[in-house]
């Protein structure tokens, strides 16, 4: 149920939220478009899940404005649920519950509900429809999870880190059907810490640390206006200083781990050269070389300072 | 509404899937009667009668404080409430569909306990339907109250636990549930007063043994659902949905408000004077044939131990009748015996038994005693018990038999006359027999003591005979 018209369907200005001492948002901005698939990127820790939570109306802010489907959570709590669809980082539901009776019960909390079988169908648990909770698998619980977001069809859809705990495989079965949203024309708002997730399922990304938004736009565009450039992984027969690296021709920064050195480069061609060049005038010999593509985990790194600890 | 109802019936369909709760919900309250009754009835249906309410009150204290309330607690700490806040649903309706759910599942387990004690106990069913269901609403609604709003403000399993144990004992052994409450010291009774268990065990005893209507004890049925009311408002605000919302101390303190209808009906019901002597009246009338079912046989003749018609014989019998001032229990008190005219049922005379109840100087209490002994000699069939006609003072009495030494401390009956004869019974059970012995063929001591508050007394006690 796309929104018709093109003002945002989220509108987040300057929100702040703090627990005691802890300062968990820090004045975050940002706006998601009608049928956008929009990620919320970053650590534990960062803010994400409290910023969902007000979006759901679960939480108060202390301060800032926020507008959901052109509702305040705060005040318009039940319009608004009846509107978006949401799913926790973890689900739990009583352990002697079917599979379709967690549906059936949901969706009788709806003024409109989607179709119960096409929910079973579209989420692959049409097998386990009479199963107990406590007998599905991690997998299939998290399909469970999703599949009770959309229980009431809605136009949001809010992920609170979808994927955490399970395995690759599994975690590419819940990108196929979070990718389903976006041709439904779903707004889908995700928080998560996995850097795949981002780039491969949302549109636009913001990047949290701190409870502050320290980049934001398409996974391309931060990628691209990262000053750091390509990314080289070099395994050396020596040992040598990572400043001495850093002052090559064309290497914009360089740091050592467990013996192998990560360089930024731009344009790669001529670090490389110079990398080369360097080696053969220090008696050195190159082991292993890796170039990869900047990530939004560099973009991270350049903002931050540091990687993104899960 | 209706999103509570769905989730009423679902939270039944989930009892139904599991056994722990199977059979803590039905099974339980079943072996529990058995040995309730069996501990307490002693066989005697009037008995059975009377525990009766006692025992649908722990019933429902228990689905209360143990069922729903820690079940709400243990919800939110699994996590299982999370997902529900995310639906357009209210702490209301979880409070509402938690309530609903205790009721339903309620309503079945009572019926059980009906059947198990009208099948296995002969217990004649002397409440209406409608009665029993409004005391069951009343104290379902009470203790849901109660549960729940302990739910709301422990923060853990174990903070609940502490908190319903502390309410949980309280309620058991002082408000009638395990001990009948004529059986407790007297300024415990009066305690007993402002507990919310009394109200619906007393309504219940009230009703099925002394046949009262249920709109004599519409003020007990309103300080229960008030009480229930101001419990399930707490609850609804002080609801939280997760495990790491914390409430904080003075809502706590707010929350204890919700004792309030208890202890304004305690302080009416205790200024009122005469609540202990209408407990003591019907936990007397355990010993009086039920009001409806099979009725004993009538005395004969044969089963006469005393009616003081001879006046020859009358001065014989009272030589055999003894006064029992002793000191460290009289206090001061003082009585006497006479006979007077006329007798119970027509006859000329009665014996009376009179004095002054006044404890020593420095005590809070005494009390005097009329002793009577007599034998019984060996029969076919021993004797359902011992019967006797009084009227008098209407103050608390209490009647016991047994040997002339016991080794062990007797049950002893309490009853209250009015100014009309009525009959007072003591079933065998209640007997203290001496290990291997019957009652016949036995040395027996019969025992009357006028106790309670200090004053004149005065009770005429007439046809002493076996039933």
């Amino acid at each position: 149920m796309p929104n018709e018209n093109n003002s945002a369907v989220v509108h987040v200005q300057n929100l702040h939220k703090r627990y005691g001492n802890l300062e968990a948002l820090r004045g975050i901005t940002f706006e998601i478009k009608p049928g956008e698939v929009f990620g919320l990127l970053g650590p534990n820790g960062a803010g994400k899940t409290t910023a969902i939570e007000i979006l759901e109306g679960l939480r108060q802010p202390d301060s800032g404005t926020v507008t959901v489907c052109g509702m305040d959570p705060a005040r318009e709590k039940g319009a608004l649920k009846e509107r978006i669809g949401a799913q926790l980082q973890a689900t739990v539901l009583p352990d002697k519950i079917r599979v379709q009776e967690a549906l059936e019960l949901f969706a009788g909390f709806y003024h409109q509900s989607a179709s119960i079988e096409v929910l079973l169908e579209r989420f692959g648990l049409a097998e386990k429809r009479r199963a107990f909770f406590e007998k599905l698998s991690g997998g299939q619980k998290q399909r469970l999870a999703l599949a009770l977001a959309l229980v009431n069809n809605p136009e949001l859809v809010l992920l609170d880190e979808p994927t955490v705990g399970l395995d690759a495989q599994l975690r590419r079965d819940i990108y196929a059907l979070i990718e389903q949203f976006r041709t439904e024309g779903r707004t889908t708002l995700l928080t998560t810490h996995y850097i795949e997730e981002a780039e491969r399922l949302c549109d636009r990304v913001a990047i949290l640390d701190h409870g502050q938004v320290v980049a934001m736009g398409t996974p391309r565009e931060l990628v691209h206006s990262s000053g750091k450039g390509t990314r080289l992984e070099v395994r050396l027969a020596k040992p040598v200083l990572p400043d001495r690296l850093k002052q090559l021709d064309a290497v914009v920064d360089c740091r050592e781990a467990e013996g192998r050195y990560f360089l930024h480069a731009q344009p790669p061609a001529r670090a490389v050269a110079a990398l080369m060049r360097f080696l053969e005038a220090e008696g050195n010999a190159l082991l292993d070389l890796h170039i990869a593509p900047p990530t939004l985990e560099d973009v991270f790194i350049e903002m931050t300072g540091r990687r993104m600890e899960a | 509404m209706l999103a509570s109802i769905r989730i009423a019936l679902m939270t039944i369909r989930l009892v139904m899937r599991t056994k722990v709760a199977l059979f803590f919900t039905f099974l339980f309250p079943i072996i529990f009667l058995f040995v309730y009754l069996g501990l307490f009835a002693h066989g005697n249906p009037a008995a059975v009668i009377y525990f009766f309410g006692p025992l649908v009150t722990l019933n429902i204290m228990g689905s209360g404080f143990w069922g729903l309330g820690m079940q709400s607690v243990m919800q939110r700490e699994r996590g299982s409430l999370r997902r529900y806040r995310l639906a357009p649903i209210g702490p209301g309706t979880m409070v509402a569909s938690n309530l609903l759910a205790n009721y339903l599942l309620g309503l079945p387990t009572v019926a059980l306990l009906v059947v198990c004690a009208m099948a296995f106990f002969h217990m004649p069913l002397q409440i209406s339907l409608l009665a029993l269901l409004v005391l069951v609403t009343a104290g379902t609604f009470a203790f849901a109250g109660f549960g729940l709003t302990i739910a709301s403000i422990a923060n853990t399993m174990q903070e609940a636990q502490v908190y319903n144990n502390v309410v949980w004992f309280a309620l058991l052994f002082l408000s009638g549930v395990t001990v009948p409450l004529p059986m407790l010291p007297h300024w415990i009774q009066r305690f007993a007063a402002f507990l919310p268990a009394t109200y619906l065990v007393t309504s219940f005893q009230a009703i099925m043994v002394r046949g009262d209507s249920l709109f004599a004890h519409g003020a007990e049925m309103l300080v229960l659902l008030v009480s229930g009311t101001f419990g399930l408002l707490f609850a609804w605000k002080l609801f939280r949905w997760e495990k790491e919302e914390k409430i904080s101390r003075h809502a706590k303190l707010l929350a204890l408000s919700c004792i309030i209808p208890f202890l304004v009906m305690g302080v009416w019901m205790n200024a009122r004077g005469n609540l202990t002597a209408a407990w003591a009246e019907t936990f007397s009338m355990m010993s009086r044939p039920p009001l409806s079912g099979e009725q004993p046989a009538a005395p004969t003749d044969a089963n006469l131990l005393a009616d003081f018609e001879s006046p020859q014989e009358a001065e014989n019998l009272l030589k055999r009748w003894q006064i029992s001032t002793e000191a460290s229990a009289a206090g001061h008190s003082l009585g006497e015996l006479d006979l007077v005219s006329p007798g119970a049922a027509g006859t000329a005379h009665a014996l009376r038994f009179k004095g002054h109840v006044a404890p020593a100087p420095d005590s809070d209490h005494g009390n005097v005693a009329v002793r009577y002994t007599f034998s019984l000699t060996p029969r076919d069939q021993g004797p359902r018990g011992i019967q006797f006609d009084v009227r008098g003072d209407s103050r608390l009495f209490q009647v016991k038999v047994e040997p002339p030494t016991s080794a062990f401390a007797t049950p002893a009956l309490s009853f209250v006359p009015d100014s009309d004869w009525q009959t007072v019974r003591l079933p065998a059970a209640w007997l203290a027999k001496p290990a291997g012995s019957s009652p016949t063929g036995t040395t027996w001591v019969l025992e009357i003591l006028a106790d309670g508050p200090p004053g004149d007394f005065k009770l005429d006690l007439d046809e002493l005979r076996l039933y």
